[in-house]
C-alpha cells in the first residue's frame, strides 16, 4: 500500500513541475513580486517527494516484500535501524533521497533569497526544476523504488552486513547534502549569468550556498572514512579508491570555489572563473553518481550497477554539460576590468596560487581515476592506478602548498608586504629541527619526509600564531588552515609510525616479539538478533608493561550469509590500538592483525575542526558586524 | 604562546625517543602495493581471500629466495599483468597519466605568472 502511494506521489511530483516550469514563464515578465503560486507549488512537488520517500521508509519498516527494493534489501530479522538506513543503502532508494534534497534545497533557496532580483531566482528555480525533472524520469524510468514482486517473498535478501554500520547509515545522506547543494550553485551561477546578475550582492549570497555544500561534503567524506576504519578491517581511512576519489573531486573544486567567491565578495574580479568553477563542481558531483553507479569502476563500495541507468546518466550530464557551456558562451559577459592589477605580493595572487594548486590536485584525482578506464577501452590493457601514483603526484606539491597557505592569508588585498619576517624565518627554523629530530632515526627517506614535515609543522605553528596575534579577525580562515595543517600531521605520524603484527594464533597460544606480548586467552559465542558474534579475548602486553584487554569480533550473519570481521579499537588521544581476527579455512588457528596507529583520532579531530570552521564563516556576520 | 612552543616542542621530542619500535616489514609494504585480483578494489595486504593469501605466501617465499621489491613486482607483473600493481609506473601506456596533471600544473603557473607580472609592467 504504501509502495503504491509512494510510486503515485512520484508521478505526481512529475506534474508539478511542468506546473512549476509554466507559472514561473508566466511569472518571469508580468508583476515585481515572485508569484507566491510558484513557491507554493514548489512546496508541494517537495511535499509529494517527501511522501514518496517516506512510503519507501515505510515499506522497509513493515518489511513489505511486495516492494523489490525492500525484497533486495532488506530482511525481517534485521533492527529497525538498519532497516531504515537500508532505504538510502541502495540504488533505487539513494536516488530517490537524491530527489528529496533537490526538491528540498530549491524550496529553501526560494525562502531564503528574498533579496535578489525576481528574475534571477525564476532561472534558478527553472534550471534547478530541469534536474529535477531529469531524476524523476530516471527514477520511474530505470530505477523505480516501487517495483512490485509477484509471488510476495515470505522473506528478504537482506542488507549486505559491511553497510550495517552507524556511521554509514547517515553517511549517504550527509554526502547528498554536500553533493546535491552543488547543482544550486549550478542552477544560480547559470540564473545569475543569463540575467546579468554577477556582482558583489550574488557573491556574498551564493557564498552561503558554497559554505554548506562544503560543510556537507567535508563530513560526507569524514563518515565514509570513519566507516572504512571501522567496518573495513585493515585500519585504513584512505584508499584512494575510485569511488573515494570521486568525491573528492567536488570537493577540491568546491573549495576552490569557496576562496574565488571571497575573491569576488570584495572585488568584482574572476567573473568567468567562479561561474566555469560553479558549473564544474555540479557536473563532478554527477559525475560522481555516473561512475559509481555505471558500475565502470571496480571498487570495494559499489553496490549496484547497471549499464541501463549508466548510459541515462550519462545522456543527461551530457545535456546539462552542453546547456550551461551554450548559456556560458551566448549570455556571458567576461569581466571589463583589464586594468584591474595583480601584484605579486597580495591577497589575489595568493588566492590565484591556491586554485593553481586545487585544480592541479584536482586534476591528479581525476585523471588517475578515468585513465584506466580510457586506456581499457582504447587499447584493453587494464591497469590499476592505486595509492602509490596519488602519493607520488600529490605529496610534493603538498609542500609549497602549505607554505601558500601559511602565508597567503597574511597578505593584504591589491598590494602588500610580508610583515613579522622574523617570526617567519624563525618558525621556519623551529619546524625544521623538530622535523629533523623526529625524522633522524626512522628507516625512511630522510630529506622528503623531513620537508614534508617541516612545511606541515610551518603552517601549524603559523596559523597557531595567528590565533593569539590577530584575536578574531579571520577566525573561520585561521581555524581552516589550521585544522588542515592538523590533518596533513596527523595522516603523516600516522604512516610513518605505524606498527603492525601479522600472526596466527590458537587459544592459550601467546606471540612474543622483544617489545610486545600477545596471549590468546579464551573465545566465547553470543546469539545476536541478526548474526552469531564469536568474540576472542587478547591480553597485549607492550614494551612498558602496559596492559590491554583486546576483544575483536567475527559475525557471522544469518542472510545474506556472510562473515565479517568486526575490529576492536581502543582510542586515546595519541594512538589507536587496533586488532581483527580471521577465520582461517579448516584450520584450528585464527588469523589475528594487531596495529598500533598513532594519531588516529586527530585525523578525525582535524576534519571535524575542518567542518567548524566553515560554521564559522556562515555566522560570522553577526559578530563581526 | 612561548610556553605552548615549549611544550609542544617537547611533547614531540619525548615521543620520538620512544618510539624506535617500528620495524619496516617488507612483505606488508609490498602486499599492500598489489591488487587481489578477485576482490572489489582491496589489496592483497587488506583481504583474506584465497588468492590474496596464496600471493602473501609467494611475496613471502621471493623474499626469502633473495629477490628485492623491484624484482618481485616485475615477477608478479610477467605473472599476472599491469592490473596486479597499483603503481602504474612510467611506460609506454602510462606517458599521459603521469604528465597530464604535470603538464595542467605547468599551464596554470603560465596562466597565474601572465596575468601577475604583464600586469605589473603595465603600470
Amino acid at each position: 500500500m504504501s509502495s503504491l502511494i509512494g510510486y503515485y506521489s512520484l508521478i505526481f511530483g512529475v506534474g508539478v513541475s511542468i506546473l512549476v516550469i509554466f507559472f514561473s514563464i508566466k511569472n518571469f515578465n508580468d508583476t515585481q513580486k515572485l508569484d507566491t503560486k510558484v513557491i507554493s507549488l514548489v512546496f508541494l512537488q517537495l511535499l509529494f517527494v517527501i511522501i514518496s520517500f517516506s512510503g519507501l521508509i515505510l515499506s522497509f519498516v513493515n518489511s513489505d516484500f511486495s516492494n523489490e527494493t525492500v525484497f533486495n534489501h532488506s530482511h525481517t530479522t534485521k533492527p529497525l535501524f538498519y532497516k531504515i538506513s537500508g532505504t538510502w543503502g541502495n540504488h533505487e532508494g539513494s536516488l530517490l533521497l537524491w530527489l528529496l534534497v533537490l526538491t528540498l534545497f530549491i524550496f529553501v533557496f526560494l525562502l531564503r533569497s528574498k533579496n535578489q532580483p525576481k528574475q534571477y531566482k525564476i532561472l534558478t528555480l527553472l534550471f534547478q526544476q530541469i534536474i529535477i525533472i531529469g531524476f524523476f524520469i530516471f527514477l520511474i524510468q530505470t530505477s523505480n523504488p516501487f517495483n512490485h514482486v509477484f509471488p510476495v517473498p515470505k522473506e528478504g535478501l537482506g542488507l549486505n552486513p559491511i553497510l550495517q554500520d552507524p556511521a554509514l547509515a547517515i553517511h549517504p545522506p550527509i554526502l547528498y547534502l554536500g553533493y546535491v547543494g552543488t547543482s544550486i550553485i549550478f542552477s544560480s551561477a547559470l540564473a545569475a549569468v543569463c540575467s546579468n546578475n554577477i556582482t558583489k550582492m550574488w557573491a556574498s549570497h551564493i557564498k552561503k550556498w558554497v559554505l554548506v555544500s562544503w560543510i556537507f561534503l567535508t563530513l560526507g567524506i569524514l563518515l565514509g572514512s570513519i566507516w572504512a576504519y571501522y567496518e573495513l578491517g585493515w585500519g585504513g581511512f584512505w584508499f584512494w579508491d575510485p569511488v573515494e576519489n570521486v568525491s573528492l573531486m567536488p570537493w577540491f573544486a568546491l573549495t576552490t570555489l569557496l576562496h574565488c567567491v571571497l575573491v569576488l565578495e570584495k572585488k568584482l574580479i574572476l567573473t568567468s572563473w567562479v561561474v566555469v568553477l560553479s558549473i564544474a563542481t555540479f557536473t563532478l558531483s554527477m559525475c560522481g553518481t555516473f561512475l559509481v553507479r555505471s558500475g565502470i569502476l571496480n571498487s570495494v563500495h559499489t553496490f549496484a550497477n547497471d549499464p541501463e541507468r549508466g548510459l541515462y546518466i550519462l545522456i543527461f550530464l551530457f545535456i546539462l554539460i552542453f546547456l550551461s557551456f551554450f548559456i556560458f558562451l551566448i549570455f556571458h559577459k567576461s569581466e571589463n576590468n583589464n586594468s584591474k592589477t595583480f601584484y605579486l605580493l597580495s591577497k589575489e595572487t595568493s588566492i590565484l596560487v591556491n586554485n593553481w594548486f586545487m585544480m592541479y590536485f584536482l586534476s591528479v584525482v581525476l585523471i588517475g581515476t578515468i585513465y584506466p578506464i580510457f586506456l581499457e577501452v582504447i587499447s584493453s590493457k587494464k591497469i590499476s592506478v592505486g595509492p602509490p601514483f596519488f602519493n607520488k603526484l600529490i605529496l610534493p606539491f603538498l609542500i609549497p602548498f602549505m607554505l601558500a597557505m601559511a602565508i597567503g592569508p597574511k597578505l593584504k588585498w591589491i598590494k602588500s608586504d610580508i610583515e613579522d619576517k622574523i617570526y617567519l624565518i624563525l618558525f621556519f627554523v623551529i619546524s625544521l629541527i623538530l622535523s629533523v629530530l623526529i625524522i633522524r632515526n626512522l628507516d625512511i627517506n630522510f630529506l622528503y619526509n623531513t620537508i614534508l614535515i617541516t612545511a606541515a609543522f610551518y603552517l601549524f605553528f603559523i596559523t597557531l600564531r595567528d590565533f593569539f596575534h590577530r584575536k578574531y579577525r579571520n577566525l573561520s580562515q585561521i581555524t581552516a588552515h589550521f585544522s588542515f595543517s592538523i590533518l596533513i600531521l596527523s595522516i603523516l605520524f600516522n604512516n610513518i609510525f605505524s606498527s603492525e603484527v601479522i600472526t596466527n594464533l590458537k587459544i592459550n597460544e601467546t606471540y612474543q616479539a622483544q617489545n610486545l606480548k600477545i596471549n590468546f586467552e579464551s573465545i566465547e559465542q553470543e546469539n545476536k538478533q541478526n548474526f552469531k558474534a564469536i568474540r576472542g579475548k587478547f591480553i597485549v602486553e607492550d614494551q612498558s608493561g602496559l596492559i590491554e584487554v583486546m576483544q575483536p569480533e567475527l559475525r557471522i550473519y544469518n542472510q545474506p550469509n556472510i562473515v565479517t570481521s568486526e575490529a576492536d579499537i581502543k582510542t586515546n588521544i595519541f594512538t589507536d590500538k587496533f586488532m581483527t581476527m580471521n577465520y582461517v579455512q579448516n584450520q584450528d588457528y585464527f588469523n589475528i592483525r594487531y596495529q598500533v596507529k598513532p594519531f588516529m583520532i586527530w585525523i578525525w579531530i582535524s576534519t571535524i575542526l575542518l567542518c567548524l570552521s566553515g560554521c564559522l564563516s556562515l555566522i560570522r556576520k553577526k559578530y563581526e558586524n | 604562546m612561548n610556553i605552548l612552543k615549549f611544550l609542544v616542542s617537547v611533547t614531540f621530542l619525548i615521543y620520538c625517543f620512544s618510539s624506535d619500535l617500528k620495524a619496516k616489514n617488507l612483505e606488508i609494504e609490498i602486499t599492500k602495493n598489489l591488487r587481489c585480483l578477485i576482490c572489489q578494489g582491496q589489496s592483497v595486504y587488506d583481504s583474506d581471500s584465497e588468492f590474496a593469501n596464496s600471493v602473501k605466501i609467494l611475496v613471502e617465499k621471493k623474499l626469502n629466495e633473495g629477490l628485492d621489491e623491484k624484482q618481485i613486482y616485475a615477477y608478479l607483473k610477467n605473472k599476472y599483468g599491469d592490473w596486479i600493481l597499483y603503481d602504474p609506473g612510467f611506460s609506454k601506456n602510462t606517458y599521459f597519466l603521469w604528465l597530464l596533471p604535470i603538464l595542467m600544473f605547468v599551464f596554470g603557473g603560465a596562466i597565474i605568472l601572465k596575468k601577475v607580472i604583464l600586469k605589473k609592467k603595465k603600470l
